[in-house]
């Protein structure tokens, strides 16, 4: 039998909720220590800045991108259709959860060192040390996550529901579009949303696969790691104050988002 | 209107095997079957979600086995009901003429007609989280008739409602099954909502077809004890055929210390369970006129049980002997001057509503 909590538990969640905060909080706001705002002035509208913010944007849109278009029939299908090698695949997506990214992008890095990489490199895109080199780290990184979250989400909306819409005359893809998908919209917001951020903020991957490069591979976090790498503590403290304020912008507009059509 | 042959289908582990069924045109027939019988695979196979082994199923002369599901024209009513949440009433009920791109000057008048019959003109602009239990059974029911199915596949969908609502719905399927000559196939494990909906029953226990036929039929004459189970009757008891000839079994009860002679045929020996429903158990007493020879009269102390609107007696013939269960009104237990515990009361039982099954 379950047990609601008593005052004195409920008291001791809250601290701890609080302490995570906290937590956090002091994290952030740690780093006004080293905050010089003649550094953050110049670091912000800086050309480097610029690009890397600018390549960042674009790598975890196109990455996201491409993963949700892959993700969202794989996730239909793991989670309406029984298959063979249904459990193997489902495995296969805890890979990137379970795998360091930097072992994930070694990986990636190795793989196109073989006679098929090379030829697929020399025959299709160039991956090492470009730009679709850090699509390719993101997309790999959070593929599985993306799955995952869209399977949930699709778990969510009975199978009952588009067996009725098919009943009514509607074909597959009508009940999907019309049902499925609609009613898994919440869903697959925040799994577009929190994969985006979560690619915005992939280092050990990248690095693998794309490498350092100043004004050609630099993506926030790997300017944040240039920079530190440096000594650069005060510009480092403003990369990382941009990379907070996109990724809370971006949470902050999931919620919106989600909190508005939950009330429609 | 649909015809099953030798279907079999299958849900992960379970097995239906060997499935008969015909439903005429305009009629109802319910499958009726205690959890985990088939009766959910059974539909699902006449539905399209569950995949069948062996065996056909034709519908008004379309072997539609294999088909997609949107291509069968049924109308589907499960126990969820399946109302779209992010939809608005008028926009479940529209569903169907959009999905299969009718214009609207088409489906209308039928659409109107259904809205008009079960009173919906009201909650037509209105979400369906907003509805009553009852309001969505009618929204549920109502938009499974839209596309003008051949069949309409009702899974249990009256189970969430309270007493007085659930009898309104089956009148309410009942009116519509009339106006629109439908053909029903009702699934259920509600003895009362099968007899009041259906002329038609098929009873299914652990994926075999223990009994089809009509109602009168299947209330009447069980065909095996496992169907007498289901359908809840007690007064049962072992016997063994004793003799047999031209259509007719004379069977000893050893129990009830009686012989009866009933109709059908079994060799000599074999083992039967011969069985009658509480109401048809008589009451007698002295001032009654003689029983027929074709009534054996028992006699023993009663128990009386207060079922509300009746009484049921629980009489002992011995102190070995079962005990025979009749359901009577209470103004007889009053003319009989009935008492719990009063010995010396005799009860009937008339062959004639008597039936027999072999024992397992």
């Amino acid at each position: 039998m379950s047990r609601r909590p008593g005052p004195r538990g409920f008291r001791a969640s809250i601290a701890a909720a609080l302490a995570v905060l906290a937590f956090y909080a002091g994290l952030i706001v740690s780093l006004a220590w080293f905050l010089d705002g003649e550094v953050l002035n110049r670091t912000l509208f800086s050309e480097r800045s610029f690009f890397s913010v600018q390549l960042s944007l674009m790598a975890a849109t196109v990455a996201t991108g491409l993963a949700m278009t892959l993700a969202i029939p794989a996730a239909y299908a793991l989670s309406r259709y029984d298959f063979i090698g249904k459990q193997a695949a489902e495995t296969v997506l805890e890979f990137p959860i379970i795998v360091s990214p930097a072992a994930l992008g070694a990986i990636i890095l190795i793989f196109f060192n073989n006679p098929l990489g090379e030829w697929l490199q020399e025959n299709t895109i160039y991956f090492v040390f470009t730009f679709s080199g850090i699509v390719l780290a993101q997309f790999v990184t959070i593929l599985g996550l993306s799955v995952r979250m869209l399977k949930a989400a699709f778990d969510e909306v009975p199978v009952e529901l588009e067996t009725v819409a098919r009943t009514l005359g509607a074909g597959s893809r009508h009940s999907f579009f019309t049902v499925t998908l609609p009613l898994a919209k919440n869903g697959l917001i925040a799994a577009l949303i929190l994969t985006w951020a979560k690619a915005l903020g992939e280092f050990g991957a990248t690095l693998m696969v794309a490498g350092s490069m100043a004004m050609r591979t630099e993506t926030l976090p790997i300017a944040i790691f240039m920079r530190l790498s440096n000594a650069d503590i005060e510009g480092t403290v403003a990369l990382i104050l941009i990379l907070v304020v996109i990724g809370l912008s971006a949470l902050y507009a999931a919620r919106r988002l989600l909190g508005r059509s939950a009330h429609a | 209107m649909l015809e099953i042959a030798n279907l079999t289908a299958q849900a992960g582990g379970f097995r239906l095997t060997d499935i008969q069924l015909g439903i005429a045109a305009g009629e109802c027939h319910a499958v009726l079957g205690p959890s985990g019988s088939g009766k959910s695979t059974l539909l699902g196979a006449v539905l399209g979600t569950r995949p069948v082994m062996a065996g056909r199923v034709r519908l008004a002369n379309d072997d539609i086995t294999h088909w997609p599901i949107e291509h069968r024209r049924l109308g589907y009513v499960p126990q969820q009901l399946g109302l779209f949440p992010h939809l608005s009433v008028a926009d479940n009920l529209a569903y169907s003429a959009r999905a299969r791109r009718v214009p609207e000057a088409e489906y209308r008048p039928l659409l109107d007609r259904l809205v008009d019959i079960t009173g919906l003109g009201a909650l037509l602009s209105r979400p369906i989280a907003t509805l009553s239990g009852g309001e969505r059974q009618r929204v549920a029911l109502v938009r499974a008739l839209t596309a003008d199915p051949r069949l309409v596949l009702l899974d249990e969908p009256f189970t969430a409602l309270n007493e007085s609502l659930r009898r309104e719905m089956w009148w309410l399927v009942k009116d519509l099954q009339r106006e629109r000559g439908l053909t029903v196939m009702l699934v259920t494990h509600d003895l009362t909502e099968a007899y009041f909906l259906a002329e038609h029953i098929t009873v299914l226990i652990e994926g075999r077809q223990e009994q089809s036929g009509s109602k009168v039929e299947v209330y009447r004459r069980p065909a095996s004890l496992a169907v007498a189970h289901f359908l809840g009757l007690k007064n049962l008891f072992p016997a063994t055929v004793a003799r047999s000839a031209e259509g007719w079994i004379e069977a000893d009860c050893p129990v009830l210390n009686a012989r009866f002679r009933l109709p059908g045929d079994a060799p000599e020996g074999c083992a039967v369970v011969l069985g009658i429903r509480r109401e048809d158990v008589t009451l007698r007493d002295a001032a009654h006129p003689p029983p027929p020879p074709s009534e054996q009269v028992l006699t023993g102390t009663v128990q009386i049980v207060d079922l509300g609107s009746e009484a049921e007696i629980h009489l002992q013939p011995g102190p070995d002997a079962p005990v025979i269960e009749v359901a009577v009104p209470w103004r007889t237990v009053q003319h009989f001057g009935l008492r719990d515990g009063q010995s010396g009361v005799r009860v009937g039982l008339p062959e004639a509503h008597m039936f027999w099954v072999k024992a397992p």
